[in-house]
């Protein structure tokens, strides 16, 4: 294990007179320091649960409000750490990098502002999917949102940590457009069009005059987003979603290169994904119900969970949104090219406006069933997850499948991989169950992670989002001119943070106040 | 340009349930069947684990019958339980801030799960 984590030495009569600061702007109710408040900012899927612990909380319900907090931190050095709804499971919840921070909790700030003729949703970060979603609903509007696989959290918190979902609206930050911006000295400022006052162009026009700085507050410190406007898929006129059954898992190599010339022309706009056996079963089983033993699940086991599922080693999503005849068509150009493979059981899943909608994210309906994989072992679960991005090629997929299955049998851990096919990349989605209430498995996961960090990087491969306990480590890895971009990244955090109060370590960019690794 | 600024609720979860069921009604019918701030909360805080495609139901699942796994149901959830899970989290559920559901908000609740809902 890892020693206790960087802790920042905030003496307690100055963070007293902070937190009494706070509560003067956002009222003594939403300032949280108790020992049980401070426990719902933990990682709850923590391998490190010394790690990582939150000083208090505030809870601002206003833009206002949050600008007033940051000058209050800056008046005082008292670093903070921003979350929308602290439902980040998998990457450190509400938990900052550094133990010490304050938290700046915005799950009160929930408005909703649409504009239903352009398909633009406003909105702030308490906002969650569910909210969203229902709101759609109650007021009839003919949008989809693009849900991930946890939908509880913040659409706003989401779409900044570069999430992901399943419409061709899927990859979030892409469908940002135009940001309303505390930045770390109290100061705000609009992106994009909404540079001009009261600009009707706001969040229609994807860039501005000059640089657009909507990027730089995504996965980043510089700033805390109060408002973000969200381009919505209009309401499709069918839907068609294809399974693939793939037998072995061999498969993945040749399904990936069918797909990826197909993904690259356009013909299939969402970004199409591969999950294994164990993903399918992890969220309605757990792993007694199958195996009652250390290792590897034996071949004779797998078979069995494939054949009472009626599932393949591999399941492969691909699904067409819009025009009948054109998902038709598509979709039959897709099932031809598997078809020519043979050896693929294809399921069919056909949806046209007016019928039900089935409750899954694929059809952006949010949910949060797929949480449940947490307790595969048993007792207290959690999970991380390794996510590299690769090269679209089935040669490489399959070279990293075979690597990282060999560290997963080292370590001992359920191997539980799935690939998503981007535009021009492969992002690798290795989900790391453990049971939080085991140390040993814990302190293998810890292992395991950075074994595999490791053997990523010697590919010169490097991921795409982390938990807070491995920001640094992912951050090592990008190493170009020695760590050039890292240098970048820090100079903007010192110039426009020099107190270093927002979110320090955050993907590995620390201020120069609290420098990396000195606690 | 329209602009909508409005309440939402979460009926419409029920409204899924039903559906797994093999029972149609529709969502309007369905939102006015919420009968008290409690439920209007419970909709809002905890439907989404604790309704359809919910974690929790899901989790729950595996101990109880598909019946006593949606919370609605159980025959005995003491409020003094539901407030303490709600705070210290229990198995692989998450504990909740003060700042998502207030006290006030969680004795709602509590009353709701613990009175009205069966």
């Amino acid at each position: 294990m890892q020693t206790p984590s960087n802790t920042a030495s905030i003496k307690p009569d100055v963070l007293a007179l902070a937190l009494a600061d706070f509560a003067s702007v956002v009222g003594a109710e939403w300032v949280l320091r108790t020992e049980q408040d401070k426990s719902h900012y933990q990682d709850f899927f923590a391998v490190h649960p010394e790690q990582h612990q939150p000083a208090a909380a505030v809870a601002p319900a206003t833009t206002e409000e949050v600008q007033e907090v940051v000058r209050i931190a800056n008046r005082h050095k008292i670093p903070l750490w921003t979350t929308g709804r602290g439902k980040n499971f998998g990457y450190g919840s509400a938990a900052p990098v550094m133990s010490g921070c304050v938290i700046l909790d915005l799950t009160r700030m929930k408005k909703i502002d649409f504009d239903a003729d352009s398909g633009i949703v406003v909105v702030e970060p308490g906002v969650s999917f569910y909210d969203l979603y229902d709101y759609i609903e109650n007021n009839n509007l003919p949008y989809w949102l693009s849900v991930p696989g946890n939908s509880w959290g913040s659409v706003l918190g989401n779409a900044l940590e570069r999430g992901v979902g399943y419409t061709p609206y899927g990859d979030h930050a892409e469908h940002i457009h135009g940001l309303e911006v505390v930045l770390p000295d109290g100061d705000l400022v609009r992106t994009g069009m909404g540079a001009m006052a009261d600009s009707p162009l706001w969040h229609l026009h994807p860039h501005g005059f000059g640089p657009n700085w909507d990027s730089m507050f995504v996965q980043s410190n510089l700033g805390v987003v109060t408002r973000m406007g969200l381009w919505l898929m209009p309401a499709p006129e069918s839907v068609i979603s294809l399974t693939m059954e793939l037998d072995q898992p061999e498969d993945l190599g040749w399904t990936i290169d069918t797909l990826a010339p197909l993904r690259r022309e356009g013909l299939i706009q969402q970004s199409p994904t591969i999950g294994n056996w164990l993903r399918a079963i992890a969220v309605k089983s757990v792993r007694s119900d199958w195996y009652d033993k250390p290792g590897p699940f034996p071949a004779e086991v797998v078979e069995r969970v494939k054949r009472e599922n009626n599932i393949g080693w591999w399941s492969a999503g691909i699904r067409f949104y819009g025009r009948e005849s054109v998902t038709r068509a598509s979709a039959d150009i897709v099932r031809k090219a598997f078809e020519k493979q043979g050896r693929t059981q294809v399921k069919e899943r056909a949806w046209l406006a007016g019928q039900p909608r089935p409750p899954v994210p694929s059809f952006g309906v949010p949910i949060t069933f797929a949480l449940k994989n947490a307790g595969w072992y048993g007792g207290r679960g959690g999970h991380v997850s390794f996510s590299p991005v690769l090269p679209q090629s089935g040669a490489a997929a399959l070279e990293q499948l075979k690597r990282t299955w060999r560290r997963y049998d080292e370590y001992g851990i359920d191997f539980h991989p799935g690939f998503n096919l981007g535009q021009r990349h492969l992002t690798n989605i290795n989900q790391i169950m453990f049971d939080r209430d085991d140390a040993d498995m814990c302190n293998r996961v810890d292992h395991l992670f950075k074994a595999l960090v490791a053997d990523a990087a010697e590919l010169r491969y490097g991921e795409y989002r982390a938990h807070i306990s491995y920001m640094d480590l992912i951050q090592d890895t990008f190493d170009f001119n020695d760590h050039a971009l890292r240098r970048l990244n820090e100079t903007v955090k010192n110039a426009m943070d020099p107190n270093g109060i927002l979110s320090p370590g955050k993907n590995g960019i620390w201020p120069a106040t609290f420098p990396r690794g000195t606690y | 340009m329209r602009r909508f600024n409005g309440v939402f609720s979460r009926g419409a979860r029920k409204l899924i349930f039903v559906m797994a069921l093999g029972v149609s009604v529709n969502a309007v019918a369905d939102q006015e069947t919420v009968r008290s701030e409690g439920e209007a909360l419970f909709v809002e805080k905890c439907a989404m684990c604790h309704r359809a495609m919910g974690m929790g139901t899901w989790q729950l699942e595996q101990r109880y019958s598909k019946e006593q796994a949606w919370l609605e149901n159980r025959e005995s959830l003491p409020p003094a339980f539901v407030k303490h899970v709600v705070r210290n989290g229990l198995g692989i559920m998450f504990s909740i801030s003060r700042a998502e559901v207030s006290d006030s908000q969680l004795e709602l609740i509590a009353d709701y799960l613990g009175k009205e809902a069966q």
